[in-house]
């Protein structure tokens, strides 16, 4: 009776799946769809699928600039990946800090509040003045970008750990370092990822609009090049480029959450 | 076992009193128990028995009298006191086996009595099968006999249970009921349990201390000498608890 009960509950488990799958594929036709109805309008000003198919093609055996294909999706990525590691690590431990300690939330919350809401981009301009247009300026608006959600979700995983949590450790007379290290950040975690998260979707983005301001190589380069070259089958072929990695970099993160909070899960 | 009154005292209150600002909260409580012994706690709502645990668990400091532990006033870090509280504290990020080796760890006890501690309570609690997973795979009542599990695996001096199974229904708290005593009788802890369910004080305790209104006195210390395991049909039991049912009606 129980199995046959299990066998039902895979099987429905197995449609509810094959639907899912349905439901996405039909979304993506239908962009598909669009695509090639608005390109045959008018196939000059946006290429059709087929050209972009070519122009793809082209781009793996030509490289721009002298850099292949995938050596500007590794640049690029190289990019986010350099200033991720340091606004994870610099974020996380700026934001439980402000987050644990009342006091230092008083005393660098509001600055924080105050840079905040700047959005990356509008550093580029001070940032050049002070460091020019060089590899180090891109990574540090990317970091901009990327290090607030970090903050963010940070402070607020460490304020909104339930009380009984830490009661617990106090009760057990846990110091202060145990009760931090062995419940709070534990407890806070959760809330951390879903910052790293928000953090790689941001940094993908700022970093190809950092590229698209000046950089020779790169995804972001490669649409300013199609742009300036009237080449708008480089353009689309950078940008399905950018929503692929995009998706893959979510997925990752996702994975990377299953991996570091296994408890999540579990429903 | 031995009887009640031969066995040394471990915990000694005497004439303790809390105020907060002009509110008296505890008003002159005294009392004694026993080493191993499982004591209750019955009192109307809010008559102050949280501020009566806080007081035991040193989380407050007393305006006047003396908390004694083995003789000695209860200092928190010479004493091991373990808390079990009413609202579910099992840690989710923590398997069922990192769950009970928690206050070990905390009290950075040797890594072989960790082990073996966490190895006699999964055994205890029955739970072998399910070390590795994670509260949220298990039921409520399960979580809650984890945190029970992590108390009684420190082998506290004092073990304060504040309303443990307030949220459970009548079938699990049987369950947990006669599985704390078993716990309690094989690791020979004293506890403080409170509750505001007569039956369940009667049915555990060895000694009831009936609280008043606030401002909270002893009204009644109850020595319970019904044979383990008891039966709640029972004329004795009955009779107990309509005893101690009088004592704490405050209206």
């Amino acid at each position: 009776m129980v199995k046959g009960k299990k066998r039902e509950g895979v099987k429905a488990g197995n449609t509810k799946q094959i639907l899912n799958f349905a439901l996405s594929a039909c979304s993506i036709l239908l962009l598909l769809w669009v695509w090639f109805s608005v390109s045959a309008v008018n196939s000059r000003l946006i290429p059709t699928p087929a050209v972009t198919w070519e122009r793809f093609l082209l781009l793996l055996e030509k490289p721009v600039m002298r850099v292949s294909f995938g050596g500007h999706i590794l640049i690029s990525l190289r990019r986010i990946l350099l200033a991720l590691i340091a606004s994870w690590i610099i974020g996380i431990s700026f934001g439980v800090f402000i987050g644990w300690n009342k006091k230092m939330n008083a005393l660098l919350g509001s600055v924080f509040e105050l840079i905040r809401p700047i959005p990356p981009l509008a550093w580029i301009p001070l940032i050049t003045i002070c460091f020019g247009i060089g590899e180090f300026p891109k990574l540090l608006i990317v970091f901009i970008g990327a290090v607030m959600p970090v903050i963010i979700n940070s402070r607020a995983g460490m304020q909104g750990i339930e009380q009984i949590y830490l009661d617990v450790g106090i009760a057990f007379n846990g110091t202060q370092a145990q009760v931090l290290k062995e419940i709070a950040i534990p407890a806070a975690l959760p809330v951390i990822f879903a910052g790293i998260r928000t953090s790689t979707s941001v940094a993908w983005s700022v970093v190809l609009a950092a590229e698209m301001i000046g950089a020779n190589a790169g995804v972001g380069f490669l649409v300013v090049r199609g742009m300036n070259g009237d080449d708008m089958a480089l353009v689309v072929v950078a940008m399905i480029t950018i929503g692929v990695i995009g998706a893959l970099l979510s997925v990752l993160t996702s994975w990377m959450e299953r991996l570091v909070c296994p408890w999540m899960n579990i429903k | 076992m031995q009887t009640t009154t031969n066995r040394p005292v471990k915990v000694q209150v005497d004439h303790l009193t809390k105020r907060f600002g002009d509110l008296l909260v505890l008003d002159d409580i005294s009392f004694q128990i026993r080493k191993g012994e499982f004591v209750c706690v019955v009192g109307p709502t809010g008559c102050g028995k949280t501020t009566f645990l806080n007081l035991l668990t040193k989380l407050i400091e007393p305006t006047s009298g003396k908390l004694l532990i083995d003789g000695e006033p209860a200092d928190p870090r010479r004493h091991n006191l373990a808390f079990v509280f009413q609202e579910p504290s099992c840690y989710p990020w923590k398997t069922v086996e990192e769950n009970i080796r928690f206050g070990l760890e905390l009290k950075k006890k040797s890594r072989e009595e960790t082990e073996t501690k966490t190895e006699e309570m999964l055994r205890l609690l029955g739970m072998e099968r399910f070390r590795k997973a994670y509260p949220n795979e298990l039921s409520v009542s399960s979580t809650q006999r984890i945190i029970i599990g992590r108390a009684f695996a420190m082998e506290p001096d004092l073990l304060l249970m504040d309303e443990p199974y307030a949220q459970m229904d009548l079938k699990l708290r049987f369950y947990l009921e006669d599985e704390v005593l078993r716990l309690w009788r094989e690791i020979g802890t004293t506890v403080v349990f409170i509750t505001h369910n007569v039956e369940e004080a009667v049915y555990l305790s060895e000694k009831i201390l009936i609280l008043s209104n606030k401002p909270a006195t002893i009204k009644e210390t109850i020595t319970n000498n019904l044979p383990y395991p008891r039966d709640i049909a029972s004329e004795e039991f009955i009779s107990l608890r309509r005893r101690v049912t009088e004592q704490i009606k405050w209206w």
